[in-house]
């Protein structure tokens, strides 16, 4: 085995004596001269149409500097990662429990917290769906313009009737995954300041400051070179801090009052406004002929996107770009369905979809062998890609494939290391 | 508005606060040491771990006015100067730390469990951290770093072999 230079050698984080000392600086532990808190009002409804909201109350309050609605906007009201589908603050209607409605920027957080409370917003409640099924039903209200269906993704290699004919046994189910929250222990967190030239700048515990600056810059009307990101420390992201979350919100208060302004999100928003990993229902059928060669594999997966996109496209299609696992499977159909739906906003999260797949993949690895009376790590060895298979895009990898080897010294090792109780 | 003491990392403070605030709240906004984090804002996550009278407790759930006259410890108060106390030095070691956050809390808990019993068995160093989330590292080698400063001070001290 050759020698690295970094790889197999200990290695000390560079950041891990302040973080020791407890001298690293996270967004919230700025503190800015005349900083005001900002908080936001969330809509008590997953889907309904706004009639009126009255701020006049709020406005009233001492101590209050800010409360602002969509029409205080200066810029564009949407964002969004991939597609500008999400308002900053919900303007004809919100779409899930806990949109934002109203901003408020307050001396301290407790009158931020009360400014809130005496704002008034008018509902008319619309049916809301939370499952795919309802979403996708031919009555059901389009959630957004375009309609419940964000995306429908084809894969297609070689020909699955064709596969499924050359099997002797086939395997079929349907799999469901839950929606899950990153649940980071710092919640999102954002420090918003205009300079004395006009210059705003984002103190913020996030993943991406450039695709912040993207999103914020239009929302607040500045260009882009006026507006500065800076990710501080944060406490745990796994996804979850990919979308904006606190920085506009922070922004658009620190440019309408003139002062800085720290915006946290409370646990409770962090649960319900911060993106999830996306629930999946995956169909899946797997055909492999009796000696365990995989032949054929067809899926459909419905994901339950929440009310806003995120990048949640691209991760329903990943799920079925992978739901062939990492096996060579001549013949392949995957259909992928992102569903608009009023549950809470579903984003990356460590996978990126690839998870959701795993489970249907490899719970219909272990049926096949089951059926098979194979063991669970024989047929996975016998349908392992290696250099010169094809993917299920039809990609075919010319240089290595780790995995093959991987459960080779996996056998290996259990052989030497039995599990505490035994495997069943 | 009411006026408090409180001795903390051995600072005395005398203060004039409301006693119903959050002590996290008059550690970090009032005396700036935010190396206590808040987390959750309900006594779950840990993150806001100091010692009050040697013992743990999360200063989010904990009034100022409960607190006049006691001693707290946060993560400020455990280094001599740039010298690192014996955990801090063993969470670096073991690599206990990645983002952070859950780190000055889980540190202090660590503290409480050494100072009641300087040779912990496994079980007695994860009871003792059951009260601090993480959600990177994962707790084995939290455990890990606890075991190997519990050794490394019962050396120092000449009390027991440490395991």
């Amino acid at each position: 085995m050759s020698e690295f230079s970094i790889v197999g050698k200990r290695a000390e984080r560079k950041d891990v004596r302040s973080k020791v000392l407890g001298k690293a600086l996270y967004a919230g532990d700025l503190y800015r001269p005349g900083m005001l808190h900002g908080k936001a009002l969330r809509s008590e409804y997953p889907h309904a149409r706004i009639i009126s909201i009255d701020t006049s109350r709020a406005e009233k309050l001492p101590g209050v500097h800010a409360v602002m609605t969509h029409k205080d906007i200066p810029g564009i009201n949407r964002f969004g990662l991939a597609i500008l589908d999400q308002p900053v603050l919900a303007d004809d209607k919100v779409r899930r429990m806990g949109d934002a409605v109203a901003l408020v920027a307050a001396e301290t957080v407790e009158i931020a917290e009360e400014a809130i409370r005496l704002i008034k917003v008018e509902y008319e409640e619309l049916p809301a769906y939370f499952t795919v099924e309802a979403a996708l039903a031919e009555d059901a209200l389009p959630i957004h313009e375009g309609g419940n269906l964000l995306q429908h993704t084809k894969l297609r290699k070689g020909n699955v009737e064709e596969g499924f004919a050359q099997s002797d046994i086939i395997v079929e189910n349907v799999y469901q995954t839950q929606r899950v929250d990153h649940a980071y222990i710092e919640p999102e967190t954002s420090v918003a300041e205009l300079d004395h030239e006009g210059n705003l700048t984002v103190w913020s515990s996030t993943q991406y400051p450039f695709r912040d600056r993207r999103q914020i810059a239009p929302v607040v009307n500045m260009p882009s070179n006026k507006v500065r990101v800076i990710q501080m420390t944060t406490g745990g992201a796994f996804g979850g801090k990919d979308d904006i979350t606190t920085e506009i919100q922070a922004a658009l208060l620190a440019v309408k009052t003139g002062r800085p302004v720290k915006v946290v999100w409370s646990r409770q928003e962090s649960m319900v406004c911060s993106t999830k990993r996306h629930p999946m229902k995956i169909f899946i059928k797997t055909g492999a002929t009796r000696d365990g060669m995989l032949m054929a594999m067809e899926g459909k997966i419905y994901s339950d996107k929440g009310a806003y996109c995120s990048i949640g496209h691209f991760i329903t299609k990943k799920a079925g770009l992978h739901l062939s696992g990492p096996y060579h499977i001549p013949h392949i159909k995957v259909d992928t369905y992102a569903v608009y739906t009023n549950n809470t906003i579903c984003g990356p999260y460590r996978g990126f979809g690839i998870l959701q797949a795993s489970f249907a993949h490899e719970s219909q690895m272990d049926l096949l062998a089951e059926k098979l009376g194979m063991s669970p790590l024989e047929i996975r060895l016998k349908n392992a890609l290696k250099v010169g298979l094809s993917n299920a895009t039809g990609q075919v990898f010319e240089h290595s494939v780790g995995f093959y080897e991987t459960l080779k010294r996996a056998e290996e090792y259990m052989k030497t290391h039995p599990l505490e109780g035994g495997v069943e | 508005m009411k006026k408090l003491k409180l001795i903390v990392n051995d600072v005395v403070y005398e203060l004039e606060t409301r006693p119903e605030r959050r002590l996290l709240d008059v550690l970090r906004d009032e005396l700036h040491l935010t190396g206590t984090k808040e987390g959750c804002s309900e006594g779950e996550c840990g993150a806001c771990t100091v010692l009050i009278d040697g013992k743990p407790a999360d200063s989010c759930l904990v009034l100022v006015g409960q607190v006049d006259g006691c001693h707290i410890t946060t993560i400020e108060g455990l280094s001599d100067g740039n010298e690192l106390h014996t955990l801090q030095q063993a969470f670096i070691k073991a690599g206990a730390v990645q983002c952070g956050y859950c780190t000055p809390g889980m540190i202090l808990s660590a503290k409480a469990v050494l100072d009641q019993n300087p040779n912990p068995s496994e079980e007695e160093i994860r009871k003792g951290l059951s009260g601090n989330l993480c959600r990177c590292t994962g707790y084995q080698k939290i455990v890990d770093a606890v075991r190997l400063a519990a050794g490394e001070l019962s050396a120092k001290t000449g009390k027991g072999g440490g395991n």
